[in-house]
């Protein structure tokens, strides 16, 4: 069943790959058909979970993933189709693919323990996961900024110069997705802060262990740190281009490492 | 006599500049070139292409047309024929296809891929079509060129990359900047360079442009041009300081913009790009100052380094491109094949249709007595009946491809059936449908 979207996003990946090489539109709308169908089963898929346990699958890391796939696959497509750019498309379904490898190797669903069963549990995973997928997208544009700068800089002007739209609309883009997901990340971290203290007093020994100094949490605060500072240096001291390129892919990278090996292994208060 | 599509012509591979500048159909007007081919009775379809780099004349005619079209390009530009027949060239049938379809594409112009080509080939071909020189052959022939031309700008990189060294800074500018129209522009120097590249950007319609000099009036003169701005020398600092976009072309021996001077601006334009195009010899901008942070400089080495290599790429597509000619120009032969014999095809169905209705006209007597019902009935079914008698050999002869075998089933089919030899070529104009669609069980 998993099996399904995991096929039609390496296919879609596969499909931007060699629209990127070869440049032809109706290979173009080949992926963005291959990713739309992706997402769709995929929503089928959630779709299925949520009536099987009667709840949003949202729980623990795996039903994170899922839901972090989803989400940027949704995010992605509808910024194709409102600019007509495919660009992007070959990192973005890379990321989409690699990711689902996780959901499709363990299939199940988490039951839900008592602690979660909040309205605020659902807010605050939707909402990072949501920041996150901003933050990738951003990562993503910060990555195929410095790819053409580099060429232009270099004054050689070859395969990236005739493939990705201007250093401007790269740049502006780059701006809107760490805004948006600034925000998110804002809405999701005072969110989960409100309710770990509800929580406090629950016997669940995760519940208890909600401080600044789980690494889970404090990797996110570290996050929002970075965010915080790329957005302040756009604006105050003008660091867009090449520097807001290199600090957006930074920051996906965090983001990354807390959302997989982090969720995985060290965390002690999100290891539902 | 059968179809036979030719082109004559010659162009910037054959002939000098000198010649081409004489042999120029356009001179009087295309319209008088095609009048003055068609009352020589040489050909049935023409049209007449004459650009600055090349002068074709494509048409259908009989055996010794080709021949009689180089005689009327001689004798409509008063030159000897002796003079001009080394530099002409003849393409005949599917050499001729082939020959337009890389003419529509780019492939034979001077700068490869060039996109003006396929709307003067669309052009010529309008004109001959309004003065009614144009019919089945040519028009096939040409909207197919104008198919393969698109086709091959779509499937191949034929006309990708800037190919002067203005476009290409203009491409430059519009991978930085995105949109070109918000941008300001300033110009240090009101020389002739300088003024030439403020022309190209002007029509780019950038949102300002300021003219800097050292002398205020020759700045204020240039900046008249160009519906611009002049600022005097002192205040560059500041002009600097807003610009995207800056051309410098003074006659200056030491630099310009030095390092520390772009530096300075940078500060206050808070990280803004900055794209500085040194089109003077000698330098005007310190080459340190490209390596500052989101500062792109290129002089005129560099963009002319981008114009040879997008040539030597469009040239690699060349391969690419004339596959996709081989393609079409197969299809449009097979095309022109079938059509050989389709007068013999004519004549054979008028044939029967005589036969049908005189031996309708011999049974009147008979007939006269029946209702018109029946009458109507006995027409429908003997009608039926030829075009089932004609449906196979005429699917079987639309099918064959070989030249020879073509003429050798006409000639027998002539004898056959005492069709009338020499038929004219019917179909190029149009025929109403004498059959009516055939119905099947």
């Amino acid at each position: 069943m998993h099996l399904l979207p995991l096929i039609l996003y390496a296919c879609a990946a596969g499909a931007y790959l060699a629209h990127f090489a070869g440049r032809d539109r109706s290979v173009g709308r080949l992926a963005t058909g291959l990713l739309g169908g992706a997402v769709l089963a995929h929503t089928f898929i959630i779709g299925m979970q949520t009536v099987q346990a009667g709840h949003a699958p949202l729980v623990g890391t795996t039903a994170a993933v899922s839901a972090f796939v989803w989400l940027l696959g949704l995010a992605y497509l509808y910024i194709e189709l409102t600019t007509d750019e495919r660009a992007m498309g070959v990192l973005v379904t890379t990321l989409l693919a690699v990711l689902y490898l996780i959901p499709a190797l363990d299939p199940g669903v988490s039951p839900r323990p008592a602690v979660l069963q909040s309205p605020l549990f659902t807010l605050h995973v939707l909402a990072m996961l949501f920041a996150y997928a901003s933050f990738a997208l951003a990562g993503v544009l910060g990555v195929t900024y410095v790819l053409l700068f580099k060429e232009i800089k270099a004054k050689h002007l070859g395969y990236f110069y005739a493939r990705l739209p201007s250093l401007q609309v790269l740049d502006a883009m780059n701006g809107r997705a760490l805004t948006i997901g600034w925000i998110f990340l804002t809405i999701g971290i005072t969110v989960g802060g409100i309710w770990a203290t509800q929580v406090q007093g629950s016997s669940d020994p995760r519940a208890q262990a909600m401080s600044a100094v789980d690494p889970k949490i404090l990797v996110a605060l570290v996050c929002w740190a970075v965010y915080s500072f790329a957005l302040f240096a756009r604006r105050a001291i003008g660091w867009t281009g090449r520097r807001g390129a290199w600090l957006s892919a930074l920051g996906f990278v965090i983001v990354l490492l807390n959302f997989v090996p982090v969720g995985y292994f060290l965390t002690k208060s999100h290891n539902f | 006599m059968t179809t036979r599509l030719f082109a004559v012509g010659l162009s910037h591979r054959t002939a000098p500049v000198e010649l081409r500048e004489c042999v120029d159909f356009s001179r009087d007007g295309v319209g008088d070139a095609l009048a003055s081919l068609a009352s020589r009775g040489l050909c049935r379809e023409m049209v007449v292409l004459s650009t600055c780099n090349r002068a074709e004349v494509y048409a259908v005619g009989g055996p010794d047309a080709p021949d009689g079209v180089a005689r009327f390009f001689a004798e409509y530009h008063e030159l000897p024929l002796a003079r001009l027949s080394e530099h002409l060239y003849v393409r005949r049938g599917d050499e001729a296809a082939r020959h337009l379809f890389r003419v529509a594409a780019g492939l034979d112009s001077l700068v490869v891929g060039e996109p003006q080509i396929l709307g003067q080939v669309k052009a010529a071909y309008a004109t001959s079509s309004d003065h009614g020189h144009t019919a089945a052959v040519i028009n096939r022939l040409f909207h197919t060129a104008f198919g393969v031309g698109k086709r091959v700008r779509r499937e191949t990189g034929i006309s990708e990359g800037a190919v002067s060294v203005s476009y290409a800074a203009i491409a430059l500018a519009r991978k930085i900047f995105g949109d070109p129209s918000g941008l300001s522009v300033v110009i240090l120097g009101a020389g002739e360079m300088a003024k030439l590249t403020g022309v190209h950007l002007k029509a780019q319609q950038v949102r300002q442009m300021t003219v800097a000099s050292r002398t205020l009036a020759a700045a204020e003169r240039m900046a008249r041009q160009l519906d611009g701005r002049a600022v005097p020398w002192s205040e560059l600092t500041d002009a600097l300081a807003t610009a995207d976009i800056v051309i410098t072309a003074t006659g200056a021996v030491e630099p310009v913009l030095t390092r520390a001077g772009v530096h300075e601006v940078m500060r206050p334009r808070r990280q803004r790009p900055l794209f500085i195009i040194d089109i003077a010899l000698p330098r005007d901008v310190e080459p340190s100052v490209g390596d500052l942070e989101q500062v792109f400089l290129y002089n005129i080495d560099d963009l002319q380094g981008i114009v040879k290599e997008n040539l030597t790429r469009r040239s690699g597509e060349l391969e690419r491109a004339d596959a996709i000619v081989d393609e079409e120009v197969e299809r449009f032969t097979t095309w022109l094949q079938s059509r050989e014999i389709i007068p013999t095809v004519v004549a054979l169905r008028d044939r029967f249709e005589t036969i049908r209705q005189s031996e309708l006209a011999r049974l009147e007597p008979k007939l006269a007595g029946l209702p018109p019902e029946a009458r109507a009935r006995v027409d429908e079914i003997t009608q039926l009946l030829v075009q089932k008698l004609l449906l196979t050999p005429t699917e079987q002869l639309k099918s064959v491809r070989d030249e020879s075998l073509i003429s050798s089933y006409s000639d027998a089919l002539q004898r056959l059936f005492e069709l009338e030899s020499d038929q004219p070529d019917r179909s190029e104009t149009p025929r109403k449908a004498r059959v009516a669609p055939l119905r099947r069980e």
